[in-house]
């Protein structure tokens, strides 16, 4: 056998089995195969470049060390990964990027030592595979701060950001020169720094609405850090793979920025989660009415269609489990259970969908935006549970920092149950007319207790009427 | 302000406008309630309840003078006289037959809101007392239907022998029609039901019918803007009237619904078919009000034909349930009141802005307001304006006036332009780079439609997973492992160990994600 062709061949299997693995994401039935082919794929690219790499360098250390680092890796993302919450996700994903990033950026560092004195070509593809690993890095450790609530973390407005990033990216490129003209490892090492920089700001003045966004975008970071890499190392597997994640990132935020109506550029040039207030939104003034959870259990039982629309405020208030029951039970009545997802709710795309599925919510009775936005005139109760700017009829007057975006037209249904910690604006800090809508109730309380009351009235209705 | 609810006057009505428990509605609205003495007698509510329930029983001028007046039926010109100038008159007024009524409010110089002008919009559902009544009255026709029927609805196989199921036929399935179906399917009836709606099928094979249509040839279109159904083409009419002719035949009991707003109702049953039914038949025309469906019908009659089918042409079925069809009123008007108390502080307010009060309204103070401009209401996907909290929502803002197609040709040019462009500038590219950004290009391709495939549910999975593979950059840093130099080895190790995280880690989550997503 070939050892250094196996590698090759090896990496190509691996790159089809990677978009297998995407491919089986098609459908939920299918996704268990399509991660396994991913983990098939990524034991054969590693098992052909150990064997590659043993034939090559054959000592003992090379052993020792090879399977110390992957077992030492191995342990902790299994220990991380199985540990984390279901609603600590986004974190996670965040963190591990940030892992990924890291490790592109030493391999550009080993890079660069291995091969001092290489051609231009290849000086270029280690400073911006270098610089690209981290931005990932520094960035997604902001992000994964900023989803674990850190308060170092929170957002902050520098005066003349777009300046400032513009400066630090104009001084990179004039440090890049530099580099390839001298291959001077000052020069990577001062990069590197103000890149470390770069992240940290860029990450640092995004509002807590558009995480879902900037994860995806410091995902599809992550693949191009590893395409790069790719190039410098003449290595097709990295550079197919790098490219699919990027590709994905990309498309992921684009389908995001699509669902709040907001430009790309808007959400990662900062300042838009947490902004002004002061916006005046017509009908938003009157007063809301209050219901308890009893009142809610009664509306249910004479209800024929209910349709959940989740939000964050979900995924905060651990309300996924009771949110389930409560579908089970009103199923159990015979009512038609659906759920309303928006494309933006969460901090994550697909991050309802997955909170909803830990808890055993049948995934086909859960719909996007664009199903859904349909029926809710022939429903008659919604149940909006933590969310707020994605069902804020604001959205459809001009005028308001979320004018245009497309909502979740749950007003138009007979009856509307809005369950809120108090009695605040969203994250876009604008007034939601919704909870003083003639058909509107609040049911004001942590969502996980006000769903645990709801169930047991519910219980004891159904007890009742035996 | 004071509301009052006055007797019924006209012959055979037994409803009344409000039960014990509107009473109690219209009382926490801030109203004082006056029910003239035995208003609810025939329906089954007393005086008592209605003391009960907070509102004073009175004379009949002491119900007519409050400032509200809830009514079932049209006043008689002496009731007229009885109301005060301010007066606020709501009920049945029917202003789209009766014109003469829209003068007549107006001449007293009261305030009118007719009940059977709600428009059907989905914020209407609640106070839309046509569609109350319809229901009742489809259930009603089925039961004066098996009244008059001499056998079983329900098939039976007894000592004494095999009783067939009774076949049912409906004509026109809104409201009336589908109650009609659920009663006489509960019976044990087999139904057949049709509708110039071919939409409403889905809706008459839910409730256990089969839905029976004409051929169609053309679109004919039954959906009309405002939720009734229309007047249909000649052709067509045509084609459903052998429809008719072979169900009729086949149907021990019809009952027809079709009832056009403000026109006479179309006559879908010729004498010929009722000739062909055998005799004991039953033919129910609940659009007996408009002149009926049927021919033979008479309104307000009851009789059997020569050949033996019993026709009922009451037009007055709501009436016949008086406790059912007031129950459900007085919550229809309740909630119309309420509507119109906004501030729940017993003070009625005639807000136009509001598109339910302004198409209900016939005169205001006076001032005729009908007929009200037009409400879009309809199910049609166009015409999705269902009423928005907000007084004044804007127009859709996400449909940009649509740009010219950009010629072919251009487009051509452009491409043509890039590609001479990019071969160009990689033409300059060192070899190796050049290999390596073929399998960037194709990468990219490829990547772009696998993931548009993957489902939005599945996407914080897909970015979980596509996360797990980009620690594929531990490639590299594995074959980096064997190099003599220590320093190398050390970052070397290092890039291993959390690219190793990131591999793992990725796959762990995103497999416990993928296993939660499970089927109903």
């Amino acid at each position: 056998m070939n050892i250094p062709q196996l590698v090759t061949a090896a990496g190509i299997v691996a790159s089809l089995l990677f978009i297998l693995a995407i491919a089986g994401l098609n459908r939920p039935d299918t996704a268990k195969r399509g991660t396994a082919f991913g983990v098939l794929g990524m034991m054969l690219a590693i098992g052909a470049t150990a064997i590659s790499m043993v034939s090559a360098n054959p000592s003992p250390i090379t052993y020792w060390l090879l399977g110390g680092a992957v077992a030492a890796g191995a342990l902790i993302g299994i220990i991380r990964a199985l540990s984390v919450k279901m609603t600590g996700m986004p974190g996670m994903v965040a963190l591990l990027n940030s892992f990924g990033g890291l490790a592109s950026a030493f391999v550009g560092y080993n890079s660069f030592l291995e091969h001092s004195g290489g051609t231009a070509a290849h000086l270029v593809e280690v400073f911006l595979g270098t610089l690209i690993g981290t931005v990932t890095f520094t960035g997604s450790v902001v992000a994964w701060a900023k989803l674990n609530e850190k308060s170092w973390a929170a957002q902050r407005l520098l005066p003349g950001r777009n300046w400032i990033n513009l400066g630090l990216l104009l001084l990179s490129v004039l440090l890049g020169v530099w580099f390839v003209r001298s291959e001077s490892l000052l020069a990577l090492l001062l990069a590197s720094a103000l890149m470390a920089v770069f992240g940290v700001h860029l990450v640092i003045a995004i509002g807590g609405a558009d995480m879902p966004v900037v994860v995806s975008i410091l995902n599809s970071y992550s693949g191009l850090a590893a395409a790069f890499a790719g190039f410098m190392l003449a290595s097709d597997v990295l550079i197919v793979t790098g490219t699919l994640v990027g590709s994905s990132g990309l498309i992921l935020s684009y389908v995001m920025c699509r669902g709040m109506n907001r430009s790309f550029l808007a959400v990662i040039l900062g300042g838009f989660g947490g902004a002004t207030g002061t916006s005046v939104v017509v009908g938003a003034d009157g007063e809301a009415r209050e219901i308890n959870p009893e009142g809610v259990a009664k509306l249910l039982t004479t209800a024929g269609s209910v349709i959940i629309t989740p939000g964050y405020g979900m995924a905060v208030a651990q309300a996924q489990h009771p949110v389930a029951e409560l579908t089970k039970r009103l199923r159990g009545l015979g009512i038609k259970v659906r759920f309303g997802i928006h494309p933006v709710a969460g901090r994550m795309p697909g991050h309802m969908n997955v909170l909803l599925a830990e808890a055993h919510v049948p995934y086909d009775i859960v719909f996007e935006m664009d199903e859904i936005n349909g029926d809710f005139p022939t429903t008659d109760v919604v149940l909006v549970i933590g969310a707020n700017d994605t069902v804020n009829a604001a959205a459809m007057q001009p005028g308001t920092p979320i004018s245009g975006m497309p909502v979740l037209h749950v007003w138009e249904a007979r009856n509307v149950v809005v369950f809120k910690r108090g009695r605040g604006a969203g994250y876009a800090g604008v007034p939601n007319p919704l909870f003083s809508a003639p058909n509107a109730q609040m049911c004001f309380g942590d969502a996980a207790q006000t769903i645990q009351a709801i169930n047991a009235a519910l219980a004891k209705t159904v007890a009742n009427a035996a | 302000m004071r509301v009052g609810v006055p007797c019924e006057t006209a012959f055979g009505e037994n409803r009344v406008a409000v039960t014990d428990k509107s009473v109690a509605q219209l009382r926490r609205l801030g109203y004082d309630v006056v029910v003239e003495q035995g208003a609810g007698l025939k329906a089954g509510f007393t005086d008592a309840a209605y003391q009960a329930a907070g509102a004073a029983t009175v004379a009949r001028a002491d119900a007519w003078g409050a400032d509200i007046v809830l009514r079932v039926g049209t006043p008689d010109t002496e009731e007229f006289a009885l109301l005060s100038p301010q007066a606020t008159l709501i009920g049945f007024l029917d202003p789209r037959f009766n014109t003469e009524i829209v003068a007549r409010c107006a001449a007293a110089g009261i305030t009118a809101l007719s009940m059977d002008m709600i428009p059907r919009t989905s914020r209407a559902q609640s106070m839309d007392a046509l569609s109350s009544m319809a229901n009742i009255s489809g259930y009603r026709a089925v039961v004066e239907a098996v009244h008059a029927f001499g056998r079983f609805l329900g098939g039976q196989v007894t000592a004494a022998g095999k009783v067939p199921p009774a076949n049912v036929f409906i004509v026109g399935t809104g409201v009336a029609g589908l109650a009609a179906i659920g009663v006489a399917g509960n019976l044990g009836a087999v139904v057949r039901a049709t509708d110039v709606r071919p939409e409403t099928a889905e809706q008459v094979e839910s409730m256990g019918a089969v839905f029976v249509a004409a051929a169609t040839t053309e679109r004919d279109q039954g959906v009309s803007a405002d939720g009734y159904a229309k007047e249909t083409s000649a052709d067509y009419n045509a084609r459903a009237a052998m429809l008719y002719a072979e169900q009729v035949k086949w149907a021990d009991i019809v009952v027809t619904t079709a009832a056009i707003p403000g026109k006479p109702s179309p006559k879908l049953i010729t004498a010929e078919m009722v000739a062909t039914m055998a005799p004991g038949s039953v033919i129910v025309d609940l659009a007996a009000t408009g002149g009926g469906n049927c021919e033979l019908t008479e309104p307000g009659v009851s009789y059997v034909t020569a050949n033996g089918v019993a026709i009922i042409g009451y037009t007055d079925m709501a009436s016949r349930l008086a406790g059912q069809s007031s129950q459900l009123y007085a919550r229809n008007v309740a909630n119309l009141v309420a509507l119109m108390t906004p501030h729940s502080d017993g003070q009625l307010q005639v807000d136009f802005d509001d598109d339910i009060i302004r198409t209900a309204t016939i005169t205001k103070a006076g001032e005729v307001t009908f007929p009200p401009p037009p409400v879009q209401v309809s199910v049609a996907p166009s015409a999705a304006v269902s009423p928005v909290p907000t007084p004044a929502p804007a127009p859709t803002p996400e449909s940009p006036p649509a740009k010219p197609p950009r010629p072919w040709l251009l487009d051509v040019a452009i491409v043509a332009v890039l590609s001479v462009g990019l071969t160009y500038l990689l033409s300059f590219a060192p070899a190796p780079v050049l290999g390596s950004l073929a399998v960037f290009a194709l990468a990219t391709v490829a990547g772009y439609y696998v993931v548009w495939n993957v489902t939005s549910a599945l996407h914080t999975p897909l970015m979980s997973l596509s996360n797990a593979i980009s620690g594929i950059i531990i490639v590299g840093a594995m074959t980096q492992l064997a190099s003599p130099s220590w320093p190398i080895r050390i970052l070397a190790v290092l890039a291993v160990v959390v690219a190793t995280v990131n591999v793992v880690g990725g796959f762990v989550v995103t497999n416990r994600m993928v296993s939660m997503f499970k089927r109903a």
